[in-house]
């Protein structure tokens, strides 16, 4: 089978995949900008690049789920038409979506050869898939019961299953999105022993990652995606994850923030021990403990999906913790719910604005009186005043720059920005003690950025402690006074705002953990 | 999905009167189109039975709207139509699907041929307890299916129908046993008509003061959902449960709330049916009033002064298609048909669009819950 | 003794005769179902059909044309839910409810427009019992089960064919599928539209089936609104069987006993009748309610499927 010698993708090997300029716009938005990417056969390509910055898109274009509107796409030096999944197939290409296309109630097998049934006379042949599961298992070490059900396997299983069905389909090129974000440790290395031997039997894989760590361990060649723009192609052997980082994050300073200094004062928010769930009820949150001083901006920094959510709810009060306990003010607030700690000066700015921080089809005078229709002037006796509620929200949303300040427009009909003024407008203007700010500024443009850093600024100087979660690296240090690290639900380092893009990078790779300990 | 775009920022100059044309609109275009639709296809049955569309329909006008007689009826009609529609109308604010209007009237109605006959020595002072009994009965049986969301997670649409049955099934058992008036015409005993609602007289035949009492129904309605806490919570339950939970709001008491609050709706409806128009409740009794309150509230997108208006255009419908009948031999089953395909397209959201673009999308959100059924 | 089995056997033949209907509709509800769209209109496909079934025989004297009717009736109305539901996105409980309400309509319009009158139509040709030599000589069981109409036999065939469609055929796993997790199905090159089409397709027949069973097995005519809920009963059973083949003719059995019993129970009551008519109905709502083991609808029945 494979004739080169070389068979990790040396420059001897032949390109199975080449995308040449493409280029993908939303409205605005220049999601890919002539990116050109190639991949050889027998190859382990990374994609690298942060959230949004264009490698999906890249891959759904791949997959024949957008069309580029210029920039074309080889597969074997030829060029391809891809207009939808089947012609992808076709071609050979496989993908391994983040979000997983799987009937829990249905069997491996059955999952496996869903649309491409292998028959005996009008009957599907269920001994036969089962059977050609197992061989393809055997095959590339893909540990997987052909007759389980679905909804009975780990996450990692899964993602091998959905790796059998392009397998299945005798995909050449496969294309995994994220793949690690869902695994465990252990799960990841197993991932790349499979991914390892696929290689080595003359597959090509473009592996798609924010991780830069575990990705220098696994891929040949590494690309990098900035702003929907290729930054450049390294050699994974040639290259470090200090250097990497740079690469990724490494953008010109948008915004310089002039932070006074302020005097800390006395703990406000205090985590101790605290454990939380995820809703599907693995740990999500691990052991942390955490104090927040008044007049200091704490920033969590970390991958996506490392427990930030669920912490930030636990915190809130909209998710209880499992075990551990919160303090705010000093006062013992575990058991009480989102409402009485919100009485007690808490805000809390959730990550979600659309499905949670706003009811998009509630106007924005309701929207601002989400968390105090029930409370004198805005209600009485039960009996809510519109007036009242119309005019609070005007001061608000005049007070914190909404555009259009209407309080009768409904809020889904605002930009991301303003939907998120929306949110500090209601959660700020009740003058709390403790704000928790979970990613405040994801996908909201510049002006708003800008607006909401100095708001948050604002607060600390008043003497408010303020948590903020965020996945920029530049933000996290441009605001906060103190940095933690957040890797697999446990805080693996304490940083100052100095820290390097490579220190931070490391930490979230969870590779910090010994040094810090 | 676009990677963490930016919304663009067009809308936000949209002027509040224009927004306030597209508004009404919207909330206009569904129905509009939905009857349009019905109204071709029922020429086109017309044409193909060898009569005159145009006749028919001319005769339908007078039928429904023609005199005072005509006005009666069609507001006789559309008076039990107000209480399922509002029935409707209220869970959809909550986000759920109350298929029950129909067991709920007929719990009302039992309950009001009962207590009727018993409280008959209040004279007209019986109508208030006995309709209150009413509302609470309704209130009761609209929470079993909020009760068995809320606990079990048991689809409200699925319940409500199951629990239709039940409730026909059981008015008919009292009305037929303990009940019985023992007459010619299997049901209750008659109530006295001194403790009656009384009929409003100026020509319009039998409708009663009952037709007050939906219309201040509405009212109630309008200012439950807007103008108070409960309302408010409803709402945004409704319209978004995991902004309603981040605002600390309960999903499970506002479920339970909100369905047998339509329940009481429906009940008092029923109650006024039997205390207004009937004085009894006969086997079979009215049927489809509570079916018919689905397509009334999604015509007025679940609005109470919509479910007026679509009560109003259901009644006139039902008593014009009797003068259609006599005219010109059409048969009056054409306007279940009418209803029927109005109905049909009322939430037919992907041919809105082919109609009008993309827009359609933002403005079914009066008319559509799309949460499935699925566990 | 004697008394119990001479009961024994009408009982059971009318169970039978009672479940037929259910059955029938029940199946067809399982493709619609196990498809991802919601069918409550089980109850108007039935009407219509009973209805066509009885005016097809009636113009051209033939009970086996009038069949034909009711198949084209019931398809036709399914197609129109269908192209409510998978073309239009229209809501699936408020397409159904409209289905049930237009077949209501549509055959108190049709009777005055076929028959000249509303009510009940003339009598037509039926398909009467024909005992099948041998079994139907088998005491108490044979007259029940094999001196039957011959749409009970077909009926008998539906539930293994069924189950053999749903389970063990491409066919019924894509079904299936759809049902599920619709995305899965179209990342595998399936249309997830084409499915729903013939999920709703067939239901429309099999239900028409049943309806036709009713006016043309059962009876052998028409009267306004005969379903009189059998369509939701058959919903019930369903459900109650857990959207399975055997389970949910398990269940119409079931409840075609309650039927039977009712009817038999007559002056010797001892449950009033309407208790008993309330019984799937509660039955259904207890298991929905997780009682004895939670009935878990396919996750994605009631949501219109839009491609990205």
């Amino acid at each position: 089978m494979s004739d080169n010698g070389s068979p990790n993708g040396s420059p001897a090997s032949p390109v199975v995949l080449e995308m040449r300029g493409v280029t993908k716009t939303f409205g605005p938005v220049k999601a890919n900008d002539g990116i050109s990417i190639a991949l050889r056969r027998g190859e382990i390509l990374g994609l690298l690049g942060e959230n949004g910055a264009g490698k999906s898109t890249l891959m759904k274009i791949l997959y024949g789920l957008y069309r580029p509107d210029s920039g074309e796409i080889l597969v074997d030096g030829e060029v391809a038409e891809i207009h939808d999944p089947k012609d992808a197939v076709r071609r050979g290409i496989g993908m391994v979506h983040q979000h997983f296309t799987l009937v829990p109630r249905l069997t491996v097998a059955e999952n496996i050869v869903l649309g491409a049934e292998p028959r005996k006379g009008a009957s599907l042949d269920l001994e036969g898939a089962a059977r050609s599961t197992e061989e393809l298992c055997d095959r590339y070490g893909l540990r997987v019961d052909p007759r389980a059900r679905v909804s009975n396997l780990s996450v990692g299983e899964q993602q091998r299953v959905e790796i059998l069905k392009t397998l299945y389909r005798d995909a050449r090129i496969l294309v995994l999105d994220e793949p690690t974000a869902v695994l465990t440790p252990q799960e990841t290395e197993d991932l790349f022993e499979v991914l390892r031997e696929l290689v080595a039997d003359g597959l090509s894989i473009i592996l798609i990652t924010h991780k830069l760590g575990e990705l220098l361990g696994v891929s040949d060649e590494i690309t990098i995606i900035r702003d929907g723009k290729v930054v450049d192609t390294v050699d994974a052997s040639n290259t470090d994850e200090g250097a990497l980082a740079r690469l990724m994050v490494g953008r010109d300073v948008l915004l310089r923030v002039e932070k006074k200094d302020t005097k800390m004062g006395e703990p406000r928010l205090v985590a101790e021990d605290l454990t939380v769930e995820s809703n599907s009820g693995t740990v999500a949150v691990n052991g942390v403990s955490l104090t927040v001083r008044a007049g200091e901006i704490l920033g969590v920094a970390g991958v996506d999906g490392n427990g930030q959510m669920e912490l930030a709810e636990a915190l809130a009060g909209t998710r209880p913790a499992k075990e551990g306990l919160v303090y705010l003010d000093g006062e013992d607030v575990t058991r009480l719910g989102s409402e009485a700690r919100q009485g007690r000066g808490l805000a809390y700015v959730p990550e979600d604005r659309g499905n949670k921080g706003l009811v998009q089809d509630f106007t924005l005078a309701e929207n601002n009186a989400l968390k105090t229709y029930n409370e004198p002037p805005i209600s009485k006796w039960g009996w809510i005043y519109p007036k009242v509620m119309r005019r609070r929200a005007a001061e608000a949303l005049r007070a914190y720059d909404v555009r259009p300040a209407d309080p009768d427009l409904r809020a889904g009909a605002l930009s991301g920005g303003n939907q998120q003024k929306a949110v500090l407008a209601r959660e700020l203007s009740g003058d709390p003690g403790v704000i928790v700010a979970a990613q405040p500024t994801r996908g909201v443009d510049v002006g708003a950025i800008e607006f909401i850093h100095g708001q948050l600024l604002e607060q600390r100087a008043e003497g408010k402690a303020i948590l903020l979660i965020s996945l920029e690296l530049e933000e996290v240090r441009s605001l906060a006074d103190r940095i933690v690290v957040l890797y697999a639900g446990e805080i693996v380092g304490e940083v100052g705002p100095e820290a390097t893009d490579e220190e931070l990078g490391l930490l979230m790779a969870g590779r910090g953990a010994e040094k810090s300990a | 999905m676009s990677e963490g775009r930016t919304n663009g920022g067009a809308e936000e100059t949209e002027s509040g009167f224009r927004r306030f044309l597209t508004d009404s609109a919207g909330a206009l275009l569904f129905p509009v189109i939905a009857i349009v639709i019905a109204f071709v296809i029922g020429a086109i049955i017309v044409l193909a039975t060898g009569n005159n569309p145009l006749a028919a329909y001319v005769a339908l006008l007078r039928g429904a709207v023609g005199s005072p007689s005509a006005i009666g009826r069609t507001l006789l009609n559309a008076t039990p139509l107000i209480f399922t529609g509002l029935a409707v109308a209220v869970a959809f604010r909550a986000g759920l699907f109350n298929i029950g209007g129909e067991g709920q009237l007929y719990i009302g109605a039992i309950t009001a041929a009962g207590l009727g006959v018993s409280l008959g020595f209040l004279g007209l002072f019986a109508i208030v307890p006995v309709l209150g009994a009413c509302i609470v009965t309704g209130f009761l049986w609209g929470a079993i299916p909020g009760f068995l969301k809320a606990r079990f997670g048991a689809h409200e649409v699925i319940t409500t129908i199951m629990l239709n049955f039940i409730a026909i099934n059981l008015a008919t058992y009292l009305a037929l046993n303990p009940l019985s008036g023992g007459g010619l015409v299997p049901g209750t005993a008659t109530i006295e008509p001194a403790s009656r609602i009384p009929v409003i007289g100026l020509g319009l035949g039998r409708v009663g003061y009952g037709l007050f009492i939906a219309l201040a129904a509405a009212v109630v309605v309008y200012l439950l959902l807007w103008r108070t806490r409960l309302g408010f919570r409803i709402r945004a339950v409704g319209l978004s449960p995991g902004a309603a939970n981040y605002a600390g709001m309960s999903i499970g008491a506002n479920t339970i709330l909100a369905l047998a609050i339509g329940g009481s709706l429906a009940g008092l409806g029923g109650g006024v049916e039997v205390l207004g128009v009937y004085g009894k409740m006969s086997i079979p009794f009215v049927s489809n009033l509570g079916f018919n309150g689905i397509g009334v509230a999604l015509l007025g997108r679940n609005h109470p002064a919509g479910v007026v208006l679509g009560a109003l255009l259901f009644g006139g419908l039902a008593s014009g298609a009797q003068e259609m009948q006599f005219a010109t031999e059409v048969p009056l089953d054409l306007a279940d048909v009418l209803l029927a395909v109005i109905l049909l397209f009322v939430t037919a959201t992907k041919l809105v669009e082919l109609i009008v673009g993309k827009r359609a999308r933002a403005l079914a959100s009066g008319t559509r819950l799309e949460k499935g059924l699925g566990a | 003794m004697e008394d119990f089995f001479g009961s024994l056997g009408p009982i059971l033949a009318s169970t039978v005769r009672n479940a037929t209907p259910l059955v029938f509709a029940a199946m067809g509800g399982m493709f619609s179902e196990r498809s991802g769209v919601v069918n409550i209109a089980l109850e108007g496909l039935m009407l219509i059909s009973a209805f066509a079934g009885v005016a097809g025989a009636f113009l051209s004297g033939s009970a086996w044309v009038g069949l034909g009717f009711a198949v084209a009736a019931g398809l036709l109305f399914a197609l129109i839910h269908a192209l409510m539901c998978v073309t239009f996105e229209a809501d699936q409980i408020i397409s159904g409810t409209a289905i049930n309400l237009l077949a209501l309509g549509g055959t108190g319009f049709l009777m005055v427009e076929v028959f000249g009158q509303g009510g009940t139509s003339p009598r037509v040709e039926q398909f009467g019992a024909v005992g099948i030599p041998l079994l139907s000589d088998i005491p108490i069981i044979g007259q029940a089960f094999f001196d039957q109409s011959i749409l009970v036999y077909l009926m008998y065939l539906l539930i293994p064919v069924t189950f053999f469609v749903v389970f063990r055929t491409p066919f019924g796993l894509r079904l299936r599928a759809t049902g599920e997790v619709p995305e899965a199905v179209d990342t595998a090159g399936v249309s997830v539209y084409r499915m729903r089409y013939y999920g709703v397709a067939l239901s429309g027949m099999l239900a028409a089936l049943g309806g036709a069973y009713l006016s043309m097995g059962l009876l052998s005519a028409f009267t306004e609104n005969m379903t009189g809920g059998r369509g939701f009963i058959a919903l019930a059973a369903l459900i109650f069987g857990r959207w399975n083949p055997i389970g949910a003719a398990g269940a119409a059995l079931l409840f075609g006993f309650a039927q039977a019993i009712t009817f038999r129970a007559g002056g010797q009551e001892i449950i009033p009748i309407e208790f008993l008519q309330m019984l799937p109905y509660i039955l259904t709502i207890v298991v929905l309610a997780g009682f004895g083991g939670r009935a878990i609808a396919p996750a994605a029945i009631g949501k219109p499927y839009r491609k990205e």
